[in-house]
């Protein structure tokens, strides 16, 4: 899932510091998994405002809420809905980057604050441990390296790894981060298919990922119909 | 989901469906008398029961997996030791505003509780008594060592002070039958005589000097009047009657009590904790033995041939003893006791529609109707032996029929059913609950027992009563995730320190297993669990109301909020956080039961609403209830302080103190020194 | 002949050939590279120029070994893939063959976080490029040099005469590996190799057993890296922190004991442990010389460049072959 960290208080409090009503929502999804900026997140942060500006002496009235995804416009919808009835001045979303993004675009004359830095796709190593997996690449060779990604998971994105740095299983940069293809090299022993690391991978289109600008996907078949009338 | 409409066992078990696990929890929230409301709401018996009841509901405790079940009757007991005051005042005769009358014939817990029902419905109730005293059995049967009279009166004097009638010393049939109570208006009876005759043996001697019937026996003693006996007794009989008729002989002075009964040990129908206090007070069981019959010696008693009983019970399990007539036995007596069982006097039907076979009523058990129309009939006079709760679920059941007809003119269907409830504990789940020993106050020793008939048992002390309402599992109040909002991220399952909660696609976490811990509802990211029992949402509501209650609040400074964990108290004392407590210390209290289940947003919240300082009063190291929940609370208590540190206001305004000894003993001292600090830091 | 160069020459001839290294600086000094190189004149057939080694900002490769050929050097550029696309890879290489550079290392580079070390700030926060890696460079300039093609398709009409070098950590993790990635640099085009530094040379002449059944000793030359110790700090932080070097005991007590015979003296301290220092250089250098499959020594003095004369003259290394075979004079004595 995309894991990402709640911005330091400060930061978000200099955000909001003009706005007299402000609205926190949350993410019920990615969000809430990494407890970035479930519902539970919400609170805190709300809470935490809150006694931020009676500190100051400052008046403020922080909303709460929290969609179930805000990638999504009918749960975006929801957003846009109370900010209009409640007259409510700017948003302090707690979703992924995406979220953000999103509501933006749906409020437009409203403004939309980022209340998380989106990290990374990733995986729960163990409770409350999430790291990086996928870089979104856009043309998945995990059938290659074993299901160990490089593209993520080596610090230089090498396809014919491991480097020079190497030591221990662990890469140059931090004795706590595993050197990717160190893994790869394990796993693929394990399969019984480390000869195939013997040929060169050659060098990668990166232009199905960010460099080659940003992506769409599209599913024809569930774009709306008209009732009566043939989409061609 | 099924689950959720579980009863608790304790609850389901009990015959009148008394709250149990209510009434445990008001006891650790020092809420007595709310306590006592729910008590006297099932049973108007509760004294009595306190006392004397068998205790089904401890029986099911689901508790008994892990250790031994919670002491349900004594803290009863505890409830209305503590609210008498409390119990007088709330007293209130209720005039009647039905037009239609009820006779009632027969005062025991049947015959009263279905008056009291009535009455408190408006209509008025009229209870024909044929001894002079009310209570039935349970104020001529059962010793004064076990019940006292004082704790009987207890009980009668609430259901006599809304205006029930009970006319003592009148007894129905002789010169005033039903048919007269119809005429002279009634528009319903209730038959509720009970089994009030002892059975008597026909063996050769049966009728000599010196052969006494169990319930005449304790009805003299029961009075006061002490019955003569001689040196050596011996009681024929193996249930409750026939242990009470031997204890009040030891009692009245006898030396040698001989209890013999048909049953072997294990099959003898006395309750077992009884039994063995019986022995303690030196009577001695002779087990599968039958009376074959009393000689004497001048028409006066002298002994007792017994012969050998092999079996109680025949293929077909009915009550059929059979014997060996060649294998004898002999004892010595001068007094010979028969408690075997009883009858029911039926002399209040005599000359009405009212019919019986044998010595029993023609009786339909669903809608407790006689062969006679408008009269009913409930308790031991139709279900034959039962216990002292029973009847008095009887006696409800009576009055719910009666009220039914009155209103209708037709007959409400009453079909006995259990409600459905949890399961016993999984040994898995009753291993990883720690053990606590039950509080059990000892009986005195039992030669001081049997000096005279002073109450054997004593009550609970405050402390004892809260330590050991403190090991109710709070059964089916644990945790609820809302399928919504449940993102599946395995949080709660992760967290659960019993292995509890599970997600398919979303969390669940079944009632049978749930400890009511709450340490998953605080960590939840989704916000998505609550608590039946102690939700974490409504911990700012409170505070709200706390300090609403302070005025002047500008004034007070530090002012503190103190999360204290309930079960750590002694007395009730600390329990209460009144608003004048809260303005004159500084402190305003919340008992929570295990601050582990706080959330960072509790431990903010009172931030929000101007309190300088938030105190945090876990149990005594090592004394939590949940395993990981000091660790995880710990943890908790870091985070809102780094949040504290973030915004510039100070971790520091946040202490996390264990109990020391107990809380009377080391809170204030803790207290003290937060508000110390505090000044330190400038306030 | 693949590019004619000098170090390509030497070993084509059968000698043992000798590159040394010369860092740039961190500014626009040309003065400072002309400087290293007259130190260095001489002592080498080929001198590696760096390219932003560990993640530190200096002159450029290509730029420093302009001014060495200038000098009569012949240099070996650097390219490493952390900092230049594909594009500006081939662009850079093409140039640098119009400029007449012959020799060109392909290493990935270290990554960018190495630059902010001990006092330097370096630029951590620079988005590192790593379009292709190391051994794909290889084949890139394989094949612009043998297809006359780019990487992409497009001809490349007048072709550049390369020799390629590889880099490679014999004793790096995982350690059963390293003889498997020779083989995929060699297979991609690595027409000599530079090795990370040798210490433990048993240990190395082990990988060096599994190359030689390998065959590739016969396909590349590999020159066995000789990195001088300076002193007891600098040899226990290359074994801890310096991935795929591991010192032996034996070598950590000679320093140690060169160190303390000093005693309270720290300037002798200094001066014992430099030569002893030197001294191990020489002897490791004797050592891989006889190990089958090693064509030469890549000898590198970090800021101690003096060095490098005097220890290839005490190992019998100088003076080196002059271009086209006869033996060359010159360098400080």
């Amino acid at each position: 899932m995309i894991v990402g960290e709640r911005k330091p208080l400060l930061e978000l409090k200099g955000f909001i510091e003009d706005y007299r009503k402000v609205l926190i929502v949350g993410c019920g999804t990615c969000a809430t998994v990494c407890f970035a900026g479930g519902e539970s997140e919400v609170k805190v942060l709300g809470s935490a405002l809150r006694i931020a500006f009676l500190r100051e002496g400052k008046e403020r009235e922080i909303l709460e809420d929290c969609v179930t995804r805000q990638c999504e416009p009918e749960f975006v919808d929801k957003v846009t809905q109370r900010v209009a009835d409640e007259k409510i001045e700017a948003v302090l979303s707690l979703a992924c980057g995406v979220g953000v993004n999103f509501v933006a675009e749906k409020l437009e004359e409203v403004p939309v604050f980022p209340g998380i830095n989106t990290k990374f796709f990733g995986a729960t190593v163990e409770p409350g441990v999430w790291v990086e997996m996928c870089a979104g690449c856009g043309n998945c060779i995990l059938h290659l390296t074993g299901g160990i990604c490089p593209v993520a998971r080596c610090s230089k994105s090498i396809l014919n790894g491991p480097c020079g740095g190497s030591s221990d299983g662990k890469c140059e940069i931090s004795p706590d981060v595993d050197c990717a293809w160190a893994l790869i090299i394990k796993r693929m022993k394990k399969l019984g298919t480390l000869d195939h690391l013997s040929k060169m991978i050659e060098p990668r289109d990166w232009s199905t990922s960010l460099h080659g600008g940003p992506r769409r996907v599209v599913h024809e078949e569930l774009k709306p119909v008209q009732a009566g009338r043939e989409q061609d | 989901m099924e689950d959720q409409v579980a009863t608790a066992s304790c609850m389901a078990a009990c015959p009148v469906q008394t709250d149990t696990r209510r009434y445990v929890e008001l006891i650790t929230q020092g809420k007595y008398e709310e306590a006592l409301e729910f008590l006297l709401d099932a049973n108007p018996f509760s004294s009595v029961c306190g006392r004397i009841c068998h205790h089904p509901c401890e029986q099911q405790c689901r508790r008994s997996k892990v250790d031994a079940p919670v002491g349900l009757r004594m803290l009863k007991r505890f409830v209305v030791e503590n609210t008498r005051e409390y119990r007088l005042l709330r007293r209130k005769w209720i005039e009647p505003s039905r037009e239609e009358k009820v006779a009632i014939i027969g005062s025991g817990p049947a015959g009263l509780t279905a008056a009291y029902d009535l009455a408190k419905l408006g209509f008025g109730a009229v209870v024909y008594e044929k001894n002079d005293l009310p209570g039935g059995m349970l104020g001529t049967a059962i010793p004064r060592y076990r019940l006292p009279w004082a704790v009987l009166k207890e009980d009668i004097d609430d259901i006599l002070s809304l205006g029930v009638d009970v006319r003592t010393g009148y007894e129905i049939g002789a010169g005033i039958g039903i048919n007269e109570l119809r005429e002279a208006g009634y528009a319903a009876i209730l038959i509720a005589t009970g089994l009030s005759e002892s059975r008597t043996l026909g063996i050769p001697g049966i009728d000599s000097e010196g052969v006494l019937l169990a319930i005449p026996f304790l009805r003299t003693v029961a009075g006061g009047r002490g019955a003569s006996l001689g040196e050596r007794v011996v009681v024929i009989g193996g249930g409750n009657v026939a242990i009470d008729v031997a204890r009040c002989a030891r009692r009245l002075g006898v030396e040698k009590v001989t209890l013999v009964s048909l049953e072997s040990w294990e099959e003898m129908p006395a309750w077992k904790w009884e039994i063995e206090e019986t022995v303690q007070e030196g009577v001695e069981i002779q087990n599968s033995w039958g009376p074959r019959s009393v000689f004497t010696e001048d028409g006066v008693v002298r002994g007792l041939e017994l012969k050998r009983c092999t079996a109680v019970f025949d293929e077909a399990g009915r009550f059929n003893p059979s014997f060996d007539e060649g294998d004898v036995s002999t004892l010595l007596a001068d007094n010979i006791i028969i408690a075997i069982g009883q009858w029911s006097d039926l002399t209040c039907i005599e000359g009405s529609a009212v019919k019986a076979a044998r010595d029993r009523l023609e009786y339909e058990p669903e809608t407790l109707t006689t062969t006679e129309e408008g009269v009913f009939a409930c308790g031991e006079v139709v279900t034959g032996p039962g216990a002292a709760v029973e009847a008095v679920r009887d006696g409800h059941r009576a009055a719910k029929a009666i009220v039914h007809y009155l209103d209708t003119g037709e007959l409400l269907s009453q079909p006995v059913t259990k409600p459905p409830c949890l399961g016993d504990i999984p040994l898995d789940t009753a291993k990883k609950i720690k053990q606590r020993a039950p509080v059990i106050p000892e009986l005195a020793p039992a030669d001081a027992r049997v000096r005279d008939f002073s109450e054997i048992e004593r009550g609970f002390t405050e402390a004892e009563a809260l330590a050991e309402a403190k090991r109710c599992l709070a059964c089916t109040t644990g945790a609820l995730a809302d399928e919504e909002k449940c993102a599946g991220c395995l949080t709660c399952v992760r967290i659960c320190p019993f292995g509890v909660a599970t997600v398919e696609e979303t969390a669940a976490m079944p009632q049978e297993l749930c400890q009511a811990c709450g340490l998953c509802a605080a960590e939840c990211p989704a916000a998505a669990i609550a608590l039946k029992r102690f939700g974490t949402n409504r911990m700012r509501e409170e505070i709200e109301g706390l300090f609403a209650g302070i005025g002047m609040r500008e004034d007070i400074h530090p002012l503190i909020v103190s999360y204290c964990c309930l079960f750590e108290v002694t007395s009730r004392k600390l329990v209460r956080s009144e608003p004048s407590d809260a303005a004159r210390t500084g402190v305003a209290r919340v008992m929570v039961p295990c601050v582990a289940r706080l959330s960072v947003v509790d431990i903010l919240a009172p931030f929000e609403l101007g309190a300088d300082c938030v105190v945090i009063i876990s149990c005594t190291e090592g004394d939590c209830l949940y395993p990981t929940a000091e660790e995880r609370l710990s943890a908790r208590v870091r985070r809102a302080k780094s949040i504290l540190d973030e915004i510039g206001l100070g971790g520091e305004r946040i202490d996390h103190w264990r109990t020391e000894r107990s809380a009377e003993v080391s809170w204030s001292a803790f207290w003290e020194l937060s508000k110390r600090k505090l000044r330190a830091l400038g306030g | 002949m693949k590019s004619g160069s000098n170090l390509e020459k030497v070993l084509s001839a059968g000698h043992f050939a000798v590159t040394a290294e010369l860092g740039p600086p961190m500014d626009c000094d040309a003065g400072a590279v002309l400087e290293k190189a007259k130190i260095l004149k001489g002592a080498a057939d080929a001198y590696n120029i760096t390219d932003n080694q560990t993640a530190v900002v200096r002159m450029s490769s290509i730029a420093a070994a302009v001014l060495i050929c200038k000098e009569g050097l012949e240099p070996v550029m650097q390219m490493t893939c952390r900092d230049r696309n594909r594009l500006a890879i081939q662009s850079d290489v093409l140039g640098a063959a119009a400029l007449g550079i012959k020799n060109c290392l392909c290493i990935a580079g270290d990554h960018q976080s190495f630059g902010s070390a001990g006092k330097l700030k370096g630029h951590p926060g620079a988005k590192n490029v790593y379009d292709i890696d190391s051994i794909q460079l290889l084949s890139v300039l394989k094949g612009m040099r043998d297809e006359g093609r780019q990487q992409g398709g497009d001809p490349v009409e007048v072709r550049p005469p390369l020799f390629i070098g590889a880099a490679w950590t014999p004793m790096g993790d995982p350690i059963e590996f390293r003889p498997v990635r020779l083989k995929k640099k060699v297979d991609a085009g690595a027409d000599f190799i530079q090795t990370q530094g040798i210490y433990d040379v048993e240990q190395f002449k082990e990988q060096m057993k599994i190359v030689q059944d390998m065959g590739l000793h016969e396909r590349t030359a590999i020159l066995a890296g000789i990195i001088v110790p300076r002193s007891l700090g600098m040899l226990k932080y290359m074994h801890n922190a310096v991935a795929g070097v591991t010192v032996p005991d034996a070598l950590m007590q000679r320093m140690s004991t060169a160190k303390e015979a000093a005693g309270e003296d720290k300037k002798q301290a200094r001066l014992n442990q430099q030569e002893e220092g030197v001294a191990i250089a020489v002897e490791l250098i004797e050592r891989v010389r006889e190990i089958p499959g090693i064509r030469g020594v890549h000898v590198q003095a970090i800021e101690w460049e003096k060095k490098v004369p005097e220890i290839l003259e005490r190992a019998g290394l100088l003076p080196r072959p002059a271009p086209g075979g006869a033996k060359e004079r010159g360098g400080a004595n």
